[in-house]
């Protein structure tokens, strides 16, 4: 009797809850039917590592750098050669004293909210990244001291010093809308009557005037964005209705997108052996290209034995196989010419490629105060263990030092250990194996990262140089206005710094993408790269091709 | 004793565990290398705007005053600031902890459901080609880590066969369903759209795949070794001899014991797939909680590592409970004991 009571109990629950459940699908109110996608949307999809920032005050790394490009506008933009032609600026000029930079806007640009882009959006954008001091605030903070609008349309910025490189540096300075981030502003907040200065409302939103604006944003999954149809900017015919940035690096999602068609360009994260197989599928090619403004260095300590020597460091610069380097172990690399990646303008094109000479590396060591004692100091190396393809450049390192006699440590790093260490002379390695990409589009940029007294106790400076002779070359040559002058003043450090073998430069690496060859048009695929970071993925000049892709679908 | 003033004890006893386990994960996300601040702010960052975050995270104070802060902004529903999703810890946990959930939710479902039926069937069949089967099925289950079946999944049944999505909740297109609770399937049936409900469903299927079988292979043995020493006890026996049918002895006598010993596995494999789900989330690009407490860990997100620890000990803690109770019904001795108390 119970037993049955029970059986009776649990079947009218059960009856129940099937009915909550259909009922609640009848009866609900349904969304009404979403319209019919548009015929031939372009929809491009790509790959980044999470986080992704989008605040220009925030971001600074390639994936956030590459969003804020679509996003927003700057005042100048780099050319495929690397100098810069005028943008949200139609033109500019300098006093004679180079303290008073003057741009003259571009009129009837839009934001996104379709108010329009003044000098007080300018000097808001400036003023805010300066006082947040992140992102790419480091650019301007030494620099800029005041910025002003003398009118509607012409910004001007007041230097506390001349700055030779000064316009270069303006496509990191993208233009927010003043009066929409103003709108937003979360009071109290750490930076008084400017409150949180919008970035909490910035996490997900745009302010922009960029050729693109979100349209959804969630964090840690994808960033959405949509064309914005009002851009004052030349977008290709074919370019995309809709990019979406996938937060996903892994092998296996990266490789099975790209077999479906879910994916049109792979991040430059992925390894070789994936990328081979993705080389393999109908359809897919590897972009391979070197951009030549970032270099991997073997980063050397000039103030810890025994590579605080000029001779040892010598010895090792001509002992290393550069050729294995760029055949074997990161093959399409480029060979160095010089501690200055070669692409960079105002590099000294007189600095040979580096190439391995045992016989003169034995040389320079026996020169070396070290020479009788080599078995005494072993040189400690570390590399970065989340990037495997380091592990392969310090054991091909390592086996070059052994046979002229120089033994190393190789020691594996996490990544947040290495900048611990760095952040202090004596815990810093003799060795770190890093890469270092230059921040605008002159020599100016890595010399003040790379070896500017300014940059110890960063991952930047593995060197520890602190030489104040090097310190106001380098000050004193980005001070120059007149672009000859200042380009024969770096090339003039850059053989100083060669002479000092400060650093170890191994190779220009380079940059590997899989992508949709076969529906996807994408200029640097043709050799059309703009090496500054992020601007290789520019999505206007993206086009894409969805007829195409349905029929490699179809097949 | 009684059994609700046991529980009331072991309650009393998981809340001292937690402020322990509070103590001391707020040390050791301390103590991990990185400066969290600068780390939050990038290399070139200047070190005023450096020493400014410190303040406002209060990284410059003692310990214990560190600690005070973060209890006193716990109790008004703040876990602290996220140096990477630059918003509160606890509105991160509310955003991304329902999707870890709905899939270890139908993980949990699948994985018990099989558990309990190889389990069953290898103890029926004990030393048969059926237990021989599911021994080596086993064996695969617990040799084998999650993310390699995740792998298998993606390549064989995402890439070959094309059958199922390889990533995220929803396919893209389909109708927005409102975050109501969280879980997509549940929001999709609030909202009235079957089409995204089976969408949710579909998108859930491999990555709830690949988290049921190192599970359940253990708990089918667990299960399997439950009903073979149950088999031979006195009261199977006498069911038998009365002529009770044999489905009946299996699902109404012989199941209930056996039970026992594998529903406390059950639970922690449950509790701990909150935290180990993480590969799968990566490889799926599952926008889940184990994956934000991974970010979290790799970008010294100092309140997030504590909030992910605390909201994973919670859980660890229910689950204990959940077992006691659970335990407490299927074994009726318990009972009996306490009502002779």
């Amino acid at each position: 009797m119970m037993g049955k009571n029970r059986r009776v109990i649990a079947a009218v629950v059960g009856v129940a809850v099937v009915a909550i459940i259909v009922g609640a699908f009848f009866l609900t109110p349904r969304p009404p039917p979403p319209p019919p996608p548009p015929a031939e949307k372009r929809i491009f999809r790509t790959t980044f590592p999470a986080p992704i920032y989008i605040d220009p005050g925030v971001g600074s790394d390639a994936a956030s750098t590459t969003s804020m490009i679509s996003l927003y506008d700057t005042l100048v933009h780099p050319k495929v050669t690397g100098e810069m032609e005028p943008h949200l600026a139609e033109s500019w000029k300098a006093s004679e004293d180079g303290l008073t930079w003057s741009f003259y806007l571009r009129r009837g640009v839009k934001f996104h909210d379709g108010k329009e882009l003044t000098a007080e959006d300018v000097v808001f954008s400036t003023n805010r990244i300066l006082t947040l001091g992140t992102g790419f605030a480091h650019l301007y903070k030494p620099y800029i001291e005041k910025t002003e609008a003398a009118d509607k349309y012409t910004v001007q910025f007041k230097l506390k010093k001349k700055f030779g490189p000064f316009v270069s540096t303006l496509v990191r300075l993208f233009i927010l809308n003043k009066d929409l981030v103003t709108k937003n502003i979360k009071t109290p907040g750490p930076y008084g009557e400017f409150g949180d200065y919008g970035k909490d409302w910035l996490v997900r939103n745009d302010a922009g005037s960029g050729p693109y604006m979100v349209k959804e944003f969630r964090v840690g999954e994808e960033l959405v964005m949509e064309r914005f149809k009002d851009s004052w900017v030349t977008v290709q015919p074919n370019a995309p209705d809709e990019v979406r940035f996938i937060l996903t690096t892994e092998a296996v999602t990266v490789r099975t997108m790209i077999g479906r068609r879910e994916l049109e360009i792979s991040d430059p994260w992925q390894t070789v052996e994936n990328l081979k197989v993705m080389d393999e599928m109908k359809g897919v090619d590897v972009a391979i290209y070197v951009t030549g403004v970032g270099i991997s260095y073997m980063m050397t300590h000039n103030r810890k034995p025994p590579t605080d020597d000029v001779h040892f460091r010598r010895a090792m610069i001509l002992a290393f196989d550069y050729d294995a380097m760029v055949t074997q172990v990161s093959p399409d690399a480029r060979k160095p010419r010089g501690v200055i990646p070669a692409n960079l303008p105002g590099h000294n094109k007189k600095i040979p490629e580096y190439n391995r000479d045992l016989k003169k590396a034995m040389e320079e060591l026996k020169k070396s105060k070290y020479y009788d004692k080599l078995d005494k100091y072993e040189v400690e190396l570390h590399w970065v263990a989340e990037v495997p393809l380091r592990e392969k450049i310090a054991l091909l390192f390592a086996s070059n030092m052994a046979e002229i006699g120089i033994k190393v440590k190789v020691v594996k790093v996490p990544w947040l250990s290495i900048i611990d260490e760095m952040a202090s002379m004596e815990k810093t390695p003799n060795l770190v194996v890093v890469s270092c990409g230059a921040a605008y589009m002159e020599v100016g940029s890595m010399l003040m990262q790379r070896f500017h007294s300014s940059s110890t106790k960063t991952w930047e400076q593995g060197e520890w140089l602190l030489n104040s002779t090097i310190d106001k070359m380098i000050e004193d040559a980005v001070e120059t206005i007149d672009i000859e002058s200042r380009f024969q003043k770096y090339q003039k450090i850059e053989e100083i710094l060669e002479d000092m073998a400060v650093t170890i430069p191994l190779a220009m690496e380079p940059t590997r993408r899989a992508y949709q060859a076969y529906y996807v048009d994408w200029p640097v695929a043709k050799g059309q790269i703009c090496p500054l970071m992020g601007y290789e993925m520019e999505i206007r000049f993206i086009q894409v091709y969805p007829e195409k892709r349905r029929e490699l679908l179809a097949a | 004793m009684k059994f609700s003033v046991y529980i009331r004890q072991r309650i009393g006893s998981i809340l001292f565990a937690l402020i322990g386990l509070s103590i001391l994960i707020f040390a050791i996300a301390r103590v991990l290398p990185g400066d969290p601040a600068r780390m939050a702010l990038g290399p070139r960052a200047p070190e005023w705007a450096v020493e400014k975050l410190k303040e406002e995270l209060h990284l410059n104070e003692p310990f214990l005053l560190q600690y005070y802060y973060w209890v006193r902004d716990g109790f008004s529903g703040s876990l602290g600031y996220s140096l990477v999703t630059h918003r509160d810890v606890a509105r991160d946990i509310v955003e991304f902890l329902p999707a870890t959930l709905e899939l270890i939710m139908y993980a949990t479902i699948a994985r018990i459901v099989l558990a309990i039926a190889l389990g069953v069937l290898a103890g029926r069949y004990a030393n048969t080609w059926i237990d021989n089967t599911v021994r080596l099925v086993s064996y695969v289950g617990v040799a084998i880590p999650g993310f390699v079946f995740a792998i298998l999944a993606v390549v064989i049944f995402g890439y070959f066969l094309n059958l199922f999505p390889t990533m995220g909740r929803l396919t893209e297109g389909l109708v927005r369903v409102p975050a109501i609770t969280g879980f997509m399937t549940f929001d999709a049936l609030i909202a009235g759209s079957f089409a995204a409900y089976v969408d949710a469903l579909w998108h859930l299927a491999l990555p709830a795949f690949s988290l049921v079988l190192g599970g359940m292979a253990q708990e089918a043995r667990i299960t399997r070794a439950s009903i073979v020493e149950n088999l031979n006890k006195d009261f199977i026996l006498s069911a038998t001899s009365h002529g009770i049918p044999e489905r009946i002895i299996i699902l109404k006598y012989l199941l209930r014991p056996s039970l026992i010993p594998t529903v406390a596995i059950m639970a922690l494999d449950t509790a701990s797939a909150v935290g180990n789900a993480f590969l799968t989330e990566l490889i799926f690009n599952w926008p889940g909680f184990s994956r934000y407490g991974v970010n979290a860990m790799m970008n010294k997100d100092l309140n997030a590592i504590v909030g992910v620890v605390m909201v994973t000990g919670v859980l660890f803690a229910i689950a204990n409970v959940i077992v006691d109770i659970l335990v407490a019904y299927l074994d009726p001795r318990i009972r009996v004991i306490e009502r002779a108390e």
